[in-house]
């Protein structure tokens, strides 16, 4: 049997050797500065244990950066690399096994871009959640402000906690905590991307961890800088994200519709509220020309309840607007459906999707102004999508089948 | 006078059942030739569709991510669209088969050499027709969404002009490809053509000149760093992931 290529460089094998059993630590490539930030921050977090420290450049520009005796730095040459860093992406989770493996860690953690930014307190909890509990993957949380993580809000955690019962309040965190099992679970799948040449594809740990039944902690790491996309405008994102989920929904149908009941979650912080109105005028335009333009389309995709739902809303004034959650959750769990169908072209239906996520946010941030908690609106919808997961599943089976 | 007509008659009568019969063989020669290879078709299509749900054909070709294929697809299945493709080819080969049995049955007659060209002809025409409709129904999706997306006011204005420019030229590629109407189809097309480019341009760059520059302004503003975020409304931006 062919053995796995090392992609650990040489002279740190011996360091990686004498360190059997730790804890990997993965990161990204960071600058001078807040390479050494990370390294404070993992000192502090760690200041007993032994510690790898694998990242692409652990000597950034050649210069040698001072280590504490308990942290060892493993530089390596990525087996794969991808070019999007606001996001793990298939090859950031086969590098890291493959770390891991190479150095005969007990678990990993993999850290995301900006990731000086976290304190050496959610660091150590993440780690302690695989290597202390029994938990494979330990998801971190982020104390996000109202206007952040939108489409996180919108989509992926009420559609990841309705069809998988993860409660987990940011299914695509970009800190992870993994034990070997998960780690090497998440690198299988990540290997189907990277053999096609798709090392920027996205994998949902929290959907593979679900399916594997492993334990998912969720672990509070307060605020944090969140890597932004570069260049990319919101249509592109959406469709990038909203296709990479609907196709998990897609493979794993056959998990999600038997899934039933639901992990115990964090308690929310229902306090945090806008202090000012943002102008939702643009977002409410853009609805507007859409409903005017795309109601062909979206009658392709929608049931005549949800399309008369979208007229009620386009003659609703601003102030008022509202999408109720119910409505949200039916659009969603339809483009989910259409996207398994392909009733239309995939991008053609994400592209349908955007004017409607746009009305969801105007109407979550009118909302939100007058008032409600947006925690509380998040949990809200969350459960109006639980209560309509029968929905989803009757129309997954039985498509065909009348739908008034 | 009576014998002359009668013998006319009956010469006639006889010529007409003897072409009868000379033809009758070839024609039912051309039908069994089309039924047995739809039979063949039909066969090698079920075969083929076995094979290739067995091999998970359409979850390959998913997994790849070759959208094209699949959305060309009838019931986007790859699989079903290779079975069709297969059973229609035999289908047709079986009418080459049956007109040139036709021909060769009837004595003098050159039906194949004027029929088969033409028949080609037509598959090609049908295959232009079916081709362009469907690249300008996909044309006019793209351009409606993505100007819809872009907050273009004449969107759907933009998506029937591309609509009607692929028609178009589907039209007169269909016409040429059947030698039908000659020159003529040619004038109409670049007539019709430049017709609907210029209108576009007029409407676009003159119309609606103040809605161009906004939406571009617009655009120019969403190549910030940050992209993804709405413009500032308030002091704290939009941030969507």
């Amino acid at each position: 049997m062919a053995s796995i290529p090392t992609h650990i460089d040489a002279a740190a094998q011996q360091t990686a050797a004498i360190t059997t059993g730790s804890l990997l630590v993965s990161l990204p490539p960071l600058p001078d500065g807040s390479f050494d930030t990370m390294l404070a921050s993992l000192a502090a977090a760690f200041p007993t244990e032994t510690v790898l420290v694998a990242t692409p450049a652990a000597a950034p520009n050649g210069t040698t950066h001072a280590t504490p005796g308990n942290i060892h730095l493993v530089p390596y040459t990525p087996a794969a690399t991808s070019t999007t860093n606001w996001v793990l992406t298939a090859a950031d989770y086969l590098n890291t096994f493959k770390g891991a493996g190479e150095t005969q860690a007990s678990a990993c953690l993999l850290l995301g871009a900006e990731c000086q930014s976290l304190t050496p307190e959610a660091i150590r909890a993440l780690a302690a959640s695989v290597t202390g509990s029994n938990a494979d993957l330990a998801v971190a949380r982020y104390n996000l402000g109202p206007r952040e993580g939108l489409f996180n809000s919108a989509i992926l955690y009420p559609l990841t906690r309705a069809l998988f019962c993860v409660r987990s309040r940011y299914p695509l965190a970009i800190d992870l905590g993994l034990s070997l099992r998960m780690a090497e679970r998440l690198a299988a799948a990540s290997q189907k991307f990277i053999s096609t040449n798709q090392s920027d594809a996205l994998l949902w740990p929290c959907i593979e961890a679900a399916c594997a039944n492993y334990a998912i902690a969720e672990v509070d790491v307060g605020s944090r800088v969140l890597p932004q996309p570069a260049a990319a405008d919101l249509n592109t994102l959406l469709a990038q994200i909203g296709s990479s989920l609907f196709a998990e929904v897609d493979a794993r149908a056959a998990f999600w519709q038997r899934a039933r009941g639901a992990q115990p979650s964090l308690s929310v912080d229902l306090s945090a509220a806008l202090t000012e109105s943002p102008d939702i005028a643009p977002m409410l335009d853009a609805f507007h020309l859409a409903y005017a333009n795309l109601h062909e389309i979206w009658s392709l995709v929608l049931p005549p309840n949800s399309l008369l739902g979208l007229k009620r809303l386009s003659v609703t004034p601003a102030n008022s607007f509202n999408m109720p959650d119910g409505l949200w959750a039916r659009i969603v769990y339809d483009f989910a459906l259409a996207y398994r169908l392909r009733t239309i072209n995939r991008g053609h239906l994400l592209g349908a999707l955007t004017p409607l996520y746009l009305a969801w946010v105007a109407s979550h941030l009118v909302l939100t102004g007058n008032g409600t908690p947006p925690e509380k609106h998040i949990q809200d919808l969350a459960s109006a999508f639980e209560a309509d997961k029968p929905y989803l599943v009757s129309r997954w089976r039985w498509p065909d089948r009348f739908n008034p | 006078m009576w014998q002359q007509v009668h013998s006319a008659l009956s010469q006639s009568a006889h010529r007409v059942l003897f072409k009868l019969a000379s033809f009758l063989p070839g024609l039912l020669a051309l039908l069994v030739a089309v039924i047995v290879l739809a039979l063949v078709g039909a066969a090698l299509a079920a075969m083929l569709r076995r094979i290739l749900v067995s091999a998970k054909f359409d979850e390959r070709m998913a997994r790849n991510s070759t959208d094209a294929l699949s959305d060309w697809s009838p019931s986007g299945s790859p699989t079903l669209l290779v079975a069709r493709i297969v059973f229609w080819a035999c289908v047709i080969l079986g009418f080459i088969i049956g007109i040139s049995a036709f021909d060769a049955s009837s004595n003098g007659s050159q039906i194949s050499t004027f029929l088969l060209p033409y028949l080609t002809h037509s598959v090609g025409a049908i295959v232009l027709l079916i081709l362009g409709n469907l690249i300008a129904r996909f044309l006019e999706r793209s351009v409606l969404i993505g100007a819809v997306n872009a907050r273009l006011q004449y969107a759907r204005f933009l998506s029937l002009g591309i609509k009607w420019l692929v028609l178009v030229l589907t039209a007169a590629m269909v016409l040429d490809h059947l030698e039908i109407g000659g020159a003529i189809v040619e004038l109409a097309f670049g007539i019709l053509f430049g017709g609907i480019v210029l209108t576009l341009a007029l409407a676009v760059g003159l119309g609606s000149r103040e809605m161009v520059s906004r939406s571009l302004e617009k655009n120019v503003e969403r190549t910030d760093p940050g992209a993804a975020t709405e413009p500032p409304a308030a002091s704290e931006p939009l941030r969507h992931f």
